[in-house]
């Protein structure tokens, strides 16, 4: 019997809708009195790539926590796969960046990849042996499965970044939300990190990418862009 | 070996030496959530507030435990309640509430003019716990410790990466209230050790030291347990054999462990 973190039964995605769409959006934080979020409108179809451009402070991981219920939309709607927000938590996954981790906790590389999997275990349930397995399956797509009992406080920052993606991976969302996945990382890092993203893109999910740097071969890598500037959506 | 043997004749430091253990184990596990989630303050200020709970129980001729509880209980929602008003920043809460609640515990002691057992209140009596009182602090440390097995994975990810666990739909806030409602009690039963002013320091002083040796987070629990027992018997010893403060004993105790073990690391760490 698995009792759910989610007071609604989880949704299947609707097959017919994209894989996001939001109208109108305005969001904020409390306190502050101008929006963080002014007016977005998306509509982004499943397997479709996207890069969330914008310099600091334009919206982007904002929008982020928006989408994956971390902060309430002030106005306008939000939907994923066609149902409303929270009712696809397995759905979404949403890759913060490193800095908003503990990474002084005392927990292994592993447990920290095996978190991924608590929105499949729900209440009481520690994780099981498939659930190890898809952890060590994802670690080892970003070269780190030698890393599963090293404790996170003794990571490099590009290992840090590797970590989340394969927490990331291992909670298997079709909508993937990653905040800076290249943002000061090795040459290493870098490669893994593209060709893993390359490989999320080849199975068919949705991914958005947001990034301050959009030029050159950074074009290539995506099916479009969105830019964002101070809240506002320019293009 | 008589030493320590002799103490043991009387039923009253039967009670107590059990009642250390007890409490030693239940606020090492619950200590060391409170330490990593950087709740220490928190705890602090809820180790204050039980007093006016307390004072008003005794006036009254009702238990103190449940005084304490319920003051304590007021003081972690007040915190929690007040906090989300955003012109009130957490910080301020936690330092406003229980520094009028302490203010209403010591306004009731002099309206009351009882000081008699202000002292015991303020710094603990381990040796003066009863078999009630032993029996209520076992039913604490038994509901807590289960809490704590029962939500283990997700107060861990609660403290790692909260963005992440309320993402998936873990709420948040009940978690926050359900520990703060367990810190509460742990209070109470820390209080009757260590009394109001000291009992922080048993929930915090023992998992810090474990932290100082250790990366896993069950051994940081099982050393913060083994440290704080420690501690808890030293005092129980030290009152009974030279009628000392056991709670400030207790505290002094655990304090000591620290010292020694940080020390060590730092020594460690400059010739290795």
């Amino acid at each position: 019997m698995k009792f759910s973190y989610c007071r609604h039964r989880h949704s299947s995605p609707d097959p017919k809708a994209p894989a996001l769409e939001i109208k109108g959006l305005i969001a904020g934080y409390p306190g502050e009195d101008r929006p963080a979020l002014n007016g977005v409108n998306l509509s982004v179809p499943v397997g479709a790539s996207l890069a969330l451009v914008g310099a600091n402070g334009a919206g982007k991981s904002t929008l982020f926590k928006v989408i994956s219920g971390l902060l309430p939309a002030q106005a306008g709607t939000v939907r994923i796969f066609g149902h409303h927000l929270g009712a696809c938590h397995q759905q979404v996954v949403y890759l913060p960046q490193r800095s908003e981790i503990d990474w002084h906790f005392p927990m292994s590389v592993l447990e920290l990849v095996l978190t991924g999997r608590y929105v499949y275990l729900g209440w009481f349930t520690r994780p099981q042996k498939k659930d190890s397995d898809i952890a060590l399956e994802s670690m080892a797509q970003l070269g780190i499965a030698d890393l599963g009992l090293k404790q996170i406080g003794k990571l490099s920052g590009g290992q840090q970044q590797r970590v989340l993606i394969a927490r990331a991976l291992a909670q298997n969302a079709d909508l993937l939300l990653l905040d800076e996945p290249l943002n000061a990382v090795d040459a290493r890092t870098r490669d893994t990190v593209e060709r893993v993203l390359e490989g999320i893109k080849a199975a068919g999910k949705t991914v958005l990418v947001a990034t301050h740097h959009y030029c050159g071969q950074e074009e290539g890598r995506y099916d479009g862009a969105i830019y964002l500037k101070d809240g506002e959506q320019i293009k | 070996m008589n030493f320590i043997t002799e103490p043991f004749q009387y039923a009253f430091i039967q009670r107590a030496v059990l009642a250390a253990v007890i409490t030693g184990v239940l606020c090492a596990c619950l200590g060391t959530f409170v330490v990593l989630r950087r709740m220490s303050v928190v705890g602090h200020a809820l180790t204050h507030s039980a007093l006016p709970g307390m004072v008003a129980a005794y006036l009254l001729g009702g238990s103190i435990f449940i005084g304490a509880a319920a003051a304590t209980m007021i003081t972690a929602f007040g915190i929690g309640f007040l906090s989300k008003d955003d012109k009130v920043y957490e910080d301020t809460s936690v330092g406003m509430v229980p520094t009028v609640m302490f203010a209403l515990g010591v306004l009731l002691i002099s309206a009351g003019k009882s000081y008699r057992d202000l002292s015991a209140m303020l710094f603990g009596n381990i040796l003066g716990i009863t078999s009630g009182d032993l029996k209520l602090i076992a039913l604490i440390t038994g509901a807590t410790l289960l809490m704590l097995a029962f939500f283990y994975k997700e107060l861990k990810l609660l403290c790692i990466d909260p963005d992440y666990a309320k993402a998936i739909g873990i709420p948040l806030h009940m978690l926050r209230y359900g520990l703060l409602l367990f810190l509460a009690l742990t209070v109470v039963v820390g209080i009757q050790s260590v009394g109001t002013v000291l009992t922080n320091a048993l929930l915090v002083v023992p998992a810090a030291t474990a932290r100082l040796l250790t990366d896993r987070l069950g051994t940081v629990m099982l050393l913060a347990g083994v440290f704080a027992v420690l501690s808890v018997l030293a005092g129980v010893f030290v009152s009974y054999y030279f009628s000392l403060s056991s709670g400030a004993a207790i505290v002094l105790a655990c304090a000591l462990i620290f010292v020694c073990v940080w020390l060590a690391r730092a020594a460690k760490v400059k010739f290795y």
